[in-house]
């Protein structure tokens, strides 16, 4: 099974395998309370990507992730995301603003 | 494997998550998919119009088996659903306690840095580096 350490690194590589065959690429997410274990596996049955973590700001980043094959999916692979990450850039310069006027 | 609607899906999945607590995993599936078959869907393509495609979810806590069908629509309030619920289960994962206490460390740090002089910020700025080689290092 291929881990993958970096997180970008992950997401980068799942888009780009979900866009190359978006009939078989599947996006499985597999948590344990229990163990307090988080694992992620993106793949299309040729090529497998899987991301695990224990931590808690990893679950945040998974969300994004979630958004961003949430839209690919429903809307077709050809969708545009970074509609779905722009939103997040135009709000951090937002955010950046306001912390100097103060 | 039991066909859905968005809301009812939801409240399985939350329940699942409540039973596997103590024991057990809960899996979700995201696929892209039509719900057709391969007959019909070449019939659809022949004929000259175009498939529509859906976000296919599955959830299963190892004895359950649920899905449903998310269309373009919809996807949006599925989504802030869906993370609602993972937030909110997603519990015994581990916070970072030891950097939020260094960065409260590093904040009260900056706070005094602009009253000391130059040769003071050097010097405390030798000594984070310090702290977090010895903490990376397990």
């Amino acid at each position: 099974m291929v881990y993958v350490i970096s997180w970008d690194d992950f997401v980068e590589r799942s888009v780009q395998l979900f866009r190359t065959s978006p009939q078989k690429t599947r996006y499985v997410m597999k948590y344990r309370h229990s163990d307090g274990k988080l694992v992620l596996k993106v793949t299309d049955d040729k090529e497998c990507l899987k991301f695990k973590t224990d931590q808690a700001q990893d679950a945040k980043k998974m969300e994004k992730l979630n958004n961003i094959f949430f839209t690919l999916m429903a809307r077709g692979p050809e969708t545009d995301i970074t509609e779905v990450t722009g939103k997040e850039q135009t709000e951090q310069p937002a955010k950046r603003g306001r912390g100097r006027k103060q | 494997m039991v066909r859905l609607q968005l809301d009812p899906f939801l409240n399985e999945l939350t329940s699942m998550f409540e039973h596997t607590t103590e024991k057990g995993s809960v899996w979700v599936t995201l696929k892209h998919s039509s719900d057709k078959s391969k007959v019909q869907r070449n019939k659809i393509t022949t004929a000259g119009k175009e498939l529509e495609y859906k976000c296919l979810v599955r959830a299963t806590d190892g004895k359950k088996n649920i899905s449903t069908l998310v269309g373009t629509k919809d996807h949006q309030r599925f989504q802030a659903s869906y993370a609602t619920i993972l937030k909110a289960r997603m519990t015994s994962l581990k916070k970072r306690e030891k950097k939020d206490k260094r960065k409260a460390a590093d904040v009260v740090v900056d706070k005094k840095l602009p009253k000391t002089t130059k040769a003071m910020d050097v010097d405390k700025k030798q000594q984070v580096p310090v702290k977090r080689s010895s903490t990376a290092n397990p």
